[in-house]
């Protein structure tokens, strides 16, 4: 389906139809906000360079007095707000449901009139139009094809072999969870613990969601090293895997720097002094140990610079670091097959 | 491509769709057990410690678990050695492929090198617990 413009005039006053609805739309937004006291309504009175009656101004100033303020909004969910609705479970689900199954039927309609639309020659669904149509461009099948039917030995079913592949879900959780948690984590120290306190009492779901990030962080760690030791007692790093051993190794690394750095973020004392403890051994490195404890702590002491710079680390250094690695990983495994136990 | 592969045609299963499959399900399982974590994170969150104060420093300060160990190793052998020596391990477990190169022969090599893991892995456990009770 297409909408054709033939002519300008028609993009204007789509334009110009669509700006009115939108208009619309905001005034009684604007106006429903104003009766529930979410805004200031506007005022009628004159401005304070007229001349005004007096008398009527002196009424309008006691009743501002009289009148207590609007009460703030406290309420975390605007739309409800704004609707004047008591929040339970059971609107929002019936409407979910109402709607979402309406929006199913639809979509599926749509995809099936899709599907018969201009094919007087022979039927095809539109997704496989799609799909011949990405091919046709980028010719992808082929390779993915082969990506995908590339065979895996028998012997790689059992348990054991399935220690890395846990390892990279659980990398996954991690990644989905703490992006969760950077939506309302504060990474200074003024604000870092309250914010935790906020995750944990007042955000939806916030309290579990920290927990699998807090859980999940150990259980990466042990499947992390289960692998390794897997690997280890196979010798499945002999040649010509080497490589794949020292990127696993560096992999295990970064996770442990995850860890440390991780642990900092929550800025409660356990945390400030283990950081503390942990950048002073590695100030103890010959050499190199008074700029590394400087690169950590971003000077002599552990202050907000580090909160920061561990934040930092964490969120986006390390996560990028893992991932290049991890594709490394992953690329000589499907090259080099897995390896074959004795 | 068959004979590029350490394995025939017979004893191999395509990676789509049936490996797919199978790791679909070990994936399913480690969801249960992921969510099954956040109820119980919902019942009885992490919670955190005091806040931090820079002023006071706490009589016992400990690491995550998989530091305690290491953090034992430091309460009893100087600062330096105490960096150096796991410096040198983690070099020696990055080259380890490089140093042991023979292609496995027999179950003893293979006997030899788990009695290696699991004298590693007791000692770790034993640093780890002795890190959390002193």
């Amino acid at each position: 389906m297409k909408i054709v413009f033939r002519k300008p005039s028609h993009i204007i006053v789509t334009i110009l139809v669509m700006s009115a609805i939108l208009i619309v739309i905001f005034a009684n937004a604007q106006a429903k906000a104003t009766s529930m006291g979410e805004i200031a309504a506007p005022s009628s009175e004159p401005a304070p360079g007229e001349p005004a009656d007096i008398e009527a101004s002196m009424t309008a100033m006691m009743a501002a007095v009289s009148k207590a303020p609007p009460t703030p909004n406290t309420d975390p969910c605007l739309h409800c707000h704004i609707k004047g609705e008591e929040k339970g479970i059971w609107t929002p689900l019936s409407r979910w449901v109402l709607f979402g199954s309406a929006g199913l039927f639809f979509a599926f309609g749509m995809y099936r009139s899709a599907s018969v639309w201009r094919t007087r020659t022979h039927w095809k669904p539109i997704t496989t139009r799609a799909a011949e149509w990405v091919d046709e461009r980028y010719e992808i099948s082929e390779p993915l094809s082969k990506v995908l039917s590339k065979p895996v030995p028998n012997y790689a079913l059992r348990w054991f072999y399935c220690l890395g592949g846990m390892t990279a879900f659980l990398f996954v959780v991690q990644a989905v969870t703490g992006i969760l948690l950077a939506f309302y984590y504060k990474p200074t120290p003024e604000a870092a613990y309250a914010s935790i306190q906020y995750i944990e009492s007042q955000v939806s779901f916030g309290a579990g969601i920290r927990a699998v990030h807090h859980w999940a962080a150990n259980g990466m760690i042990v499947m992390c090293i289960a692998h390794m030791l897997r690997v280890f007692i196979m010798g499945a790093y002999k040649p010509p895997r080497e490589l794949n051993w020292v990127t696993g190794v560096v992999l295990l690394l970064v996770t442990l720097v995850f860890g440390f750095t991780g642990y900092l973020l929550p800025w409660d004392q356990r945390a400030f002094w283990a950081s503390t403890v942990g950048s002073e051994i590695a100030g103890a490195i010959p050499v190199i140990g008074d700029l590394a404890l400087i690169f950590l702590r971003v000077g002599w002491d552990v202050t907000a610079q580090t909160l920061s710079r561990f934040y930092a680390l964490h969120v986006i250094v390390m996560p990028i670091l893992l991932l290049v690695f991890m594709m490394g990983h992953f690329m000589m495994i499907r090259r080099q097959g897995i390896a074959k136990p004795l | 491509m068959v004979a590029k592969t350490p394995h025939d045609k017979e004893d191999s299963i395509p990676f789509f769709p049936d490996h797919i499959t199978t790791e679909a399900k070990v994936v399913v399982g480690m969801l249960v057990v992921v969510l099954a974590i956040a109820a119980y994170g919902m019942l009885s969150p992490v919670g955190l410690g005091d806040p931090a104060d820079p002023m006071n420093t706490p009589l016992h300060v400990k690491p995550e678990w998989y530091f305690l160990a290491l953090y034992q190793l430091f309460k009893y052998i100087p600062k330096t050695a105490g960096v150096v020596i796991p410096l040198i391990a983690v070099i020696m477990v990055v080259l380890w492929p490089f140093i042991d190169r023979k292609p496995d022969k027999s179950r003893k090599t293979q006997m030899i090198r788990f009695i290696i893991a699991a004298v590693g892995v007791i000692v770790f456990i034993i640093g780890t617990i002795w890190g959390e009770v002193s």
